[in-house]
Formats: structure tokens, C-alpha cells, sequence
């Protein structure tokens, strides 16, 4: 059974979370301060966590950055501040995705959570290239030569959806709708975001992208192998 | 420090020592005048008098002499009269030019009688007996004593010259009686009364001079303070409230000063006060609205949980989970607005631009709203250009008017037809959506986009609008530069035009839709 670890400190809500959640038959760890989750984390690693921003002990965006340290979990944030800085703070600091609070549906935090569960690109299988690096989408790995990239889910799904349609342009609508599951969402600073992350990690040179290049005006695409 | 050059005319200084030395210019001008004349009437009495002195002297001399050689010869008389001749034009001659005339008497018949007698009629430097005045001439045949008169001299040159003829009659032995005129020229006198003119013209151009100066220091002292206060006073009208005038003695200046420094702290500390206030409320909105996202995100879920149960229960309690479900929404989109006009109060909303297409947009937004567009019987038509129109604004702003716009016409509509209308321009694009529904009285037009505000307050609601969509669309439209226009008649419904410049921040220069829809004829759409 999947487990997902709620760290919210208010208790109502995080109750609720976990009646809506375990509703969708899906397991809750409830953490309510921000310096509790490591040692909850490490003792019961969940499949994904839903981080407040707000926590007392030790804000959000600190707790997301120790996560990241130790591991490639999907980390989506909750916040109760619509503020673009907010948002890109925790984006930054590794979360994958972010609700503002009110959710508009609990529906659409389940829809979201189990987005960032499934395997994205489960009708692609075996190995895939983009520019120099190669995929084993089967072992979920990346190496250029034979070194290994780490990456985490999101990141691995974003160089995929990429990889698996090489000549394609993808707008950052579509890749919200493919890699984030939003039905329909405005918010590109998420795709921006995350591809800065990657390209900090794949790329070369992460101003002169070869890997997730720019099409400008429009997206992005897939580099080719051999173009500088 | 900032110096103002002022035109003459707004210079107080400039008014006060033009005044001044007009004034002066008066008073000199008098004064002068009465001391010159003094001065000359004072001068051409002293030389009258010695004039007259002299000729006494002269024409005594001239008598005695003349009696002296009373039966002498004729050539010891004619010695005699070239002596007094010679004698008067020195004697006691001090100053200028003096000349002699002679002049043989002739009384009536004597020319005939006494033809032999010797003439010795005389005149120095060759002069015509015709410059004497004739009153004069009168004057000494009439009276024996001493005649004087002043009259102009004319030499045969032509030079003129204002002169002093003093006149009496004498009696030359053998010879008869003759006119013997002293002439005093008066050029010395005219010199001396040049350099007094002068002296006195040249005083008053230094004493105006002066007085100019003087004002000028004066004014100064007093207008300095007045400069000041009008410049710190400028630039309280700017908003800088952190200038002081220098109060620097005791005087009524002081005090203006003193009062102008009491009169900006007081007005500093009241808008320092409102602005406190006005943040602290600002602050408040904004964190009562943020403090009551967790619970309403309980409750939502909760809400969700038990509508989604609602099967199951009784109908009057699964009504009661709808209302609640739908009440919860309606909350929430007050709370957001509530927020967002929190955000444009404290004049932190930020503009995030980028590209999109309009049309599109607009579609989106009325699908959103449950309204099927391409039925034929669809509440909404739409006027949109066939091809996109691609624009640089923030995206979720256009979105936020468009909605509200729309579900204000649907919500006032009475389900009569809406009508949306695109155009653009090279530098606009403008978007109407106009409804047939009740309208609008003119004096609501200005109050339409206040907050919470109903045309009618007995009305009901009929969509659950929150009473702020307007206001943030004109927040929205203005924060792009744009502009939101409202247009509205009893019973012919109403109409919102909103204008955007194609890239945000850009003026707009017009109105490519005008809001009142019944002049649209009158406007022709500038082409592409």
C-alpha cells in the first residue's frame, strides 16, 4: 500500500488529509512540526510527501531541501500563500509540485498525488537517447557514459516525456499536462522551474543548454545527438 | 540648493525696487529741480550785482573823465575817449568778456546843425549797434541813472551768447551825448551753471543708484525667507515632508517660519498616522485572509467528503451538503478577492507578463462559464477576428476580467442575448461585452466598479457574485495600463469595453471600441 506522509501543524486539516487520503485507500504518517519529519522520514520512508510551508521547528522549504538531500521522493508543497516567491522557494528547493490552499477539489489533490505515484511513462520501456546521455527507463537510471545522473521522479519523468518524442516541440502546457497531470493550468513558472533543475543536472554547460533545449516563444525540445 | 529665476513681473523684489526708484526718481527729480533753480537765481544775482558794480565804476570813471577835458583840444579829447574806451573793457575786469558800445546821440535837427562836430561812436570786437535791445535804448534816453538788461549778444560772426547790457547816458565834450552800453557776457556764468546741472544729475544717478541697492538689500532680507518658504512648500506639494525652513532670529519672518516647520510636522505626523493605519489595516486584511485559507481547506474537504456521501442520506440533509458545498465555494472566491484587493490596496500586485492569444482566451472563459458558444441558440455571440490576436499580458489578470465581465452581463442579462466583441489595432486590442438586460441609470455608471456595490440592493443575486469582480477588473485593466469602460441605460442594458495596449505597460491612445454600443457607427476601426 502506498504511504504518504502528511506534515501539516494543524491538526484539523491534517486529519482531515488523512480521512480524505486513506479514503482513496492510500496510507498517512502525520507529522506536525518541521523538525519531527527526518527522523519519520528516515524510520518509515513514505512514496511521497505533502509538505506544509509553514511548519513550526523548521520551515517547509528547509525541510524540503534536507528531503532532497537523502532522497528522490515526490515532495509536493502546501501553502496557504498564493505569493509567486513562496511558490518558487519551495520549487527551488526540490518540491515537484504545489497546492495552494484551498485545494479547488480534494478530488484534485488526490488526482495530483497519484500522478506524481504512477510510473508516467509506463507505456515506454527499455532504453531511450537524448543528446549525449542515456536512458534505461525500464531501471529508471541515466548515464552519460558510465556515469550516473541522479535525478528525481519528476525530473527523470520531465527528460523521458522529452526523449520519447525527439522531433516534437512541446509547449509548457503540454508538458503540465503530461508530466504534472494538470488538466488545465496556467502556471509555467512549475515547468520553468524544473527545467532550470534538470538542465542544472544533465546539462554541460546549463547556459548553453544541448540537452532540453529552448525553443523560444514556444517551449522546449529534445537536443540531438552531436549538436553543440 | 534650487534657485528659481522668476520672471519680472512675479519678482516681489523686482516690484518693490522698480517702485522705489520710480518713486526716488520723483523726489529727486523735485528736490533737484528747486536747489538748481535756487542755486541759479543765487549765482546771477551775485554776478548781477558785481556786473552792476563794475559798470557803476566804469561809467563814473567814464563821466569824470569826460568832464575833465571840458575845453580841451580836440585831439586831448579824442585822447581821452580812447582811453575811457580802453579803460572800461579792463577795469575791474575780473571774469569773461566784456565789451563796449558807443553810441552818438542825435537829437532832432542836430545832425544838420552841428555836422562838424566829431563822432566818436565806438564799438569793441566790431559789434552792431542792432544787438542792443531796443527797451533798453528807451529805457536810457527816459532815465539817466543806470539801465541793465539781460538779452542775448550777437557777434557778426553769428555766435549768440546770453550777455548782461547795462546802459547809461553820457556827455563827451564838443561832441554831444552819446549811449554807452557795458556789456557783460555771461559764459562764465552758463559754465558755472552746467557743472552745478551736472554735479546735481550726476548726484542723482549715484543717490537712485544707491537707493536701488538699498532696496535691493532690504527686499532681499525679507523675500530670502519668502523664497525659502515657497520652495520647502513646493516640495511638501511633492511629498517630501522632511524639509525645514532655517529659523535663525526673532523677527516676523521667524515666526512665518516657525510656523511653517510646526504647520509640515504636523502635517507629516497626520499622514504618517494614516499611512500607519491604513498599512496596519492593509496587513490585517491580508492575514485574516490568509489565516482563514487552512480551516476553509478543512472544511472544504470535509464539505467534499460528506457531498460525495450525499446518496446515502436523507434529501434534506444531502440538500443541506450541496448548499453547504456551494456556500463553501462561494466563501472561498470571496476570500481570494478579498485578498487580491488587499494586494492592489497595498500596492504590491505585480504585473507577470507574457505572450498569448486572446481569442482563444475569450472562447475558454465562456465555455468555462457553462455557456456553449457555437449552439445556435446559445445565450452568447461573439464578434472575434478570424485570426489570433497575440498579446503580452499577464495572462491570469485578462482571465480574472474576461470571467468577471462575462458572468456580470450573464448575471444581469434577464437571459436576453450577450454579445462579445473583440477588435484590435497596431497598438490595442479592445474586447466589449455588451447585455440586454436591465441596465444601468447613468448615476450608477460611476459607482459600478465600487466595491460591494448593487445597482439595486433589493435585488437578489442570481449567480452568487461577490460584489468585488468589477473593482478587480479595473484594478486588473489599470495595472496594465489598460482601461475598463462602463456604459449603461434603463431598460437597453449595459456594456464594458475593456482596452489593453498590445504589450502591457504601453499607453493606450484611444478607445478602438467606444462604450456607448450606439455610436459604434460613427467610429471607423483603423485597419491592420
Amino acid at each position: 500500500m502506498t504511504l504518504v506522509m502528511v506534515v501539516d501543524d494543524d491538526q484539523d486539516l491534517a486529519e482531515m488529509l488523512g480521512i480524505v487520503l486513506t479514503g482513496a485507500g492510500i496510507d498517512v504518517d502525520l507529522v506536525s512540526r518541521g523538525d519531527e519529519v527526518m527522523e519519520v522520514f528516515r524510520n518509515n520512508p513514505p512514496d511521497l510527501v505533502l509538505l506544509d510551508v509553514m511548519l513550526p521547528g523548521l520551515d517547509g522549504v528547509e525541510v524540503c531541501k534536507l528531503i532532497r538531500a537523502e532522497s528522490m521522493v515526490p515532495i509536493v508543497m502546501l501553502s496557504a500563500k498564493g505569493d509567486t516567491q513562496d511558490i518558487v522557494a519551495g520549487l527551488e528547493a526540490g518540491a515537484d509540485d504545489y497546492m495552494v490552499k484551498p485545494f479547488k477539489h480534494p478530488s484534485e489533490l488526490i488526482a495530483r498525488i497519484r500522478t506524481r505515484l504512477r510510473r508516467t511513462n509506463a507505456d515506454v520501456k527499455g532504453f531511450l537517447t537524448i543528446g549525449d546521455l542515456a536512458i534505461d527507463v525500464t531501471a529508471h537510471e541515466v548515464r552519460r557514459g558510465a556515469k550516473l545522473i541522479a535525478l528525481t521522479r519528476l525530473e527523470f519523468d520531465l527528460l523521458v516525456a522529452l526523449a520519447k518524442e525527439p522531433g516534437r516541440v512541446f509547449t509548457r502546457d503540454s508538458l503540465l499536462s503530461e508530466v504534472w497531470g494538470y488538466r488545465h493550468s496556467t502556471d509555467t513558472r512549475l515547468v520553468n522551474v524544473h527545467v532550470q533543475r534538470l538542465r542544472s543536472k544533465v546539462e554541460h554547460d546549463p547556459e548553453h543548454p544541448t540537452i532540453v533545449m529552448t525553443v523560444r516563444g514556444v517551449g522546449y525540445k529534445a537536443g540531438v545527438v552531436g549538436a553543440s | 540648493m534650487r534657485h528659481q529665476r522668476q520672471p519680472l513681473a512675479q519678482s516681489l523684489a523686482a516690484k518693490v525696487i522698480l517702485s522705489t526708484v520710480l518713486l526716488s526718481l520723483g523726489v529727486v527729480w523735485l528736490t533737484g529741480s528747486a536747489l538748481y533753480s535756487q542755486l541759479s537765481d543765487g549765482i546771477k544775482r551775485v554776478n548781477l550785482e558785481s556786473s552792476l558794480a563794475d559798470a557803476r565804476s566804469v561809467f563814473y570813471n567814464a563821466r569824470y573823465q569826460f568832464l575833465l577835458v571840458e575845453g580841451a583840444t580836440l585831439p586831448q579829447i579824442q585822447a581821452q575817449v580812447t582811453d575811457v574806451i580802453t579803460s572800461s573793457t579792463t577795469l575791474g575786469n575780473t571774469d569773461g568778456a566784456r565789451e563796449i558800445i558807443l553810441l552818438k546821440v542825435f537829437t532832432k535837427g542836430e545832425a544838420a546843425t552841428n555836422g562838424q562836430q566829431p563822432n566818436y561812436s565806438f564799438a569793441s570786437n566790431g559789434l552792431l549797434a542792432t544787438t542792443i535791445p531796443e527797451d533798453l535804448r528807451s529805457k536810457i534816453s527816459e532815465n539817466s541813472d543806470l539801465s541793465h538788461q539781460f538779452a542775448p549778444l550777437t557777434y557778426r560772426t553769428g555766435k549768440t551768447i546770453d550777455a548782461l547790457y547795462v546802459g547809461q547816458r553820457v556827455s563827451i565834450p564838443d561832441s554831444g551825448r552819446y549811449d554807452m552800453y557795458l556789456v557783460f557776457t555771461l559764459a562764465n556764468q552758463g559754465a558755472t551753471l552746467d557743472i552745478v546741472q551736472n554735479s546735481l544729475l550726476l548726484t542723482a544717478l549715484v543717490l537712485l543708484l544707491l537707493i536701488a541697492l538699498i532696496t535691493w538689500l532690504v527686499v532681499r532680507q525679507v523675500v530670502k525667507p519668502v523664497r525659502d518658504a515657497a520652495r520647502v512648500a513646493s516640495l511638501f506639494t511633492q511629498g517630501d515632508f522632511t524639509q525645514r525652513l532655517q529659523v535663525e532670529s526673532n523677527d516676523e519672518i521667524a515666526t512665518l517660519g516657525k510656523a511653517f516647520n510646526e504647520m509640515a510636522t504636523s502635517i507629516k505626523a497626520q499622514i504618517s498616522r494614516l499611512e500607519n493605519l491604513s498599512q496596519v489595516q492593509q496587513r490585517f486584511v491580508s492575514d485574516v485572509s490568509h489565516e482563514l485559507r487552512t480551516p476553509l481547506t478543512t472544511l472544504r474537504m470535509a464539505s467534499d467528503v460528506i457531498y460525495a456521501e450525499r446518496k446515502n442520506f436523507d434529501p434534506v440533509i444531502a440538500r443541506s451538503a450541496e448548499l453547504l458545498l456551494a456556500q463553501i465555494d462561494r466563501f472561498e472566491k470571496l476570500l481570494q478577492e478579498l485578498l487580491e484587493v488587499s494586494r492592489f490596496d497595498a500596492e504590491v500586485a505585480v504585473l507577470e507578463p507574457t505572450d498569448f492569444e486572446l481569442v482563444a482566451l475569450v472562447r475558454r472563459c465562456v465555455s468555462d462559464l457553462g455557456v456553449a458558444l457555437d449552439s445556435p441558440d446559445s445565450q452568447i455571440s461573439v464578434v472575434l477576428p478570424n485570426s489570433p490576436v497575440h498579446i503580452r499580458a499577464d495572462f491570469r489578470r485578462v482571465e480574472r476580467i474576461m470571467r468577471n465581465l462575462i458572468s456580470n452581463a450573464l448575471d444581469h442579462s434577464e437571459g436576453k442575448p450577450i454579445e462579445i466583441e473583440c477588435v484590435e489595432t497596431r497598438t490595442e486590442v479592445a474586447i466589449s461585452v455588451r447585455d440586454h438586460g436591465e441596465g444601468m441609470e447613468e448615476a450608477s455608471l460611476t459607482r459600478v466598479f465600487d466595491r460591494f456595490w448593487r445597482a439595486d440592493p433589493s435585488r437578489a443575486r442570481t449567480r452568487g457574485g461577490t460584489g468585488l469582480g468589477l473593482s478587480i477588473a479595473l484594478e486588473d485593466a489599470r495595472l496594465h495600463n489598460g482601461e475598463l469602460d462602463a456604459w449603461g441605460a434603463p431598460g437597453d442594458g449595459a456594456n464594458f469595453v475593456l482596452t489593453l495596449p498590445r504589450i502591457a505597460g504601453n499607453e493606450i491612445s484611444g478607445r478602438p471600441l467606444p462604450v456607448n454600443p450606439h455610436k459604434r457607427s460613427e467610429v471607423r476601426n483603423e485597419p491592420i
